[in-house]
């Protein structure tokens, strides 16, 4: 499936080391309107502008975490059917089970592949193309 | 020391009996009053104890020196592990995205003369260098590391030795208990990555382990 490169994405990780290699690796895939945000709390009024088609966050985070940053996100009527990929070290089976009930499109657990990741977005997105032909 | 005995709960009894408001409030009164004199004493007990054990160690006992000028040492060399990662972790990423670049012209560039070729791989070449020097990080935070684990080794067992004088038994310590609540406050805050043998229990151990839970529940 061709996947539509030109979308804006939001990197939200506290350590600017894992931001900038996400945002190489996104690169790497054809990716290239990226921007970034150090924590769940400053991230939240970025995603409200409803700029962001995609957003890729870390979990454990100072202020608001990823997964409290993608309960705001779904809890939001114009918002919450915006794709949520985390990339975190938590690997808890409870915690992936929380992720999933809050609604997350996809899960990576750190350190990951550029493989990973690219196999993720595929499928998030094949799954928003199914979804937005449902809704039609 | 007074105790509780059989017969002023008797004269309680007696007193409720016989709905003496008066004589029920003073022997109760009474009781609490034996009750906390028992609680203080036990409390002078466990801080004289603890006096006693700390008066025992020698000034240079390793705990106070530890205390002194260890741990704050340990901060202190925690932070260096960070600053240094951190640079290090900079330097290759920056070094790579140089690198990226470099192939990106070679790329799009028509035709290369062979001057130009060279000199591309000659910055290439030093992009390179500079990710394998960026690497020499690991033999001081391993060094540094290394010291905080005996630093920290050494007052575990300092701190076990205190125990016992205190005249605790160490093995007796009961686990460390989480209620269901505390438990799930932590991990929806984040416990970073699961490196003990504790943590491990309950994560899983891969990406695919991850990718399988998921794909039950539809993900």
């Amino acid at each position: 499936m061709q996947i539509n490169r030109d979308i804006n994405i939001l990197v939200v990780d506290d350590f600017s080391t894992m931001r900038r290699i996400v945002k190489n690796l996104l690169k790497e895939l054809g990716f290239s309107k990226f921007d970034e945000a150090d924590d769940g709390a400053t991230a939240w009024p970025m995603v409200k502008t409803g700029k962001y088609d995609f957003i890729v966050s870390d979990w454990n985070m100072p202020q608001m975490t990823g997964i409290d940053l993608l309960r705001h996100v779904r809890a939001d009527e114009k918002l919450k059917d915006t794709p949520f990929l985390l990339i975190t070290a938590e690997a808890k089976r409870s915690q992936i089970l929380e992720a999933a009930q809050a609604g997350v499109d996809g899960y990576i657990v750190k350190p990951f592949t550029a493989a990973t990741l690219n196999e993720k977005i595929q499928k998030i997105f094949e799954r928003v193309a199914e979804r937005q032909k449902a809704q039609s | 020391m007074k105790q509780i005995d059989k017969q002023i709960v008797l004269a309680l009894l007696d007193a409720v009996e016989h709905d003496d408001q008066g004589r029920v409030t003073d022997l109760l009164d009474e009781l609490t009053s034996i009750r906390e004199t028992q609680i203080y004493q036990q409390l002078e007990a466990l801080t004289k104890n603890l006096h006693e054990t700390l008066d025992d160690l020698e000034v240079d006992a390793p705990i106070l020196l530890h205390a002194k000028h260890d741990l704050p040492d340990i901060a202190e060399r925690l932070q260096y592990v960070i600053h240094e990662t951190q640079a290090a972790s900079g330097k290759t990423l920056q070094a790579a995205e140089n690198l990226s670049e470099l192939l990106e012209e070679l790329t799009l560039a028509d035709d290369v003369t062979l001057d130009a070729a060279q000199q591309l791989k000659q910055q290439m070449n030093s992009e390179l260098t500079n990710i394998m020097l960026a690497q020499s990080f690991q033999d001081l935070t391993g060094q540094v590391l290394n010291r905080v684990i005996l630093i920290v080794t050494s007052l575990e067992e300092s701190l076990k030795t205190l125990i016992a004088r205190s005249k605790h038994d160490f093995e007796k310590i009961p686990e460390r208990q989480y209620s269901e609540e505390e438990r799930k406050a932590q991990e929806a805050k984040g416990m970073g990555p699961n490196v003990t043998r504790d943590a491990k229990q309950g994560a899983l151990d891969s990406q695919e382990d991850i990718d399988d839970l998921l794909s039950d529940l539809g993900i």
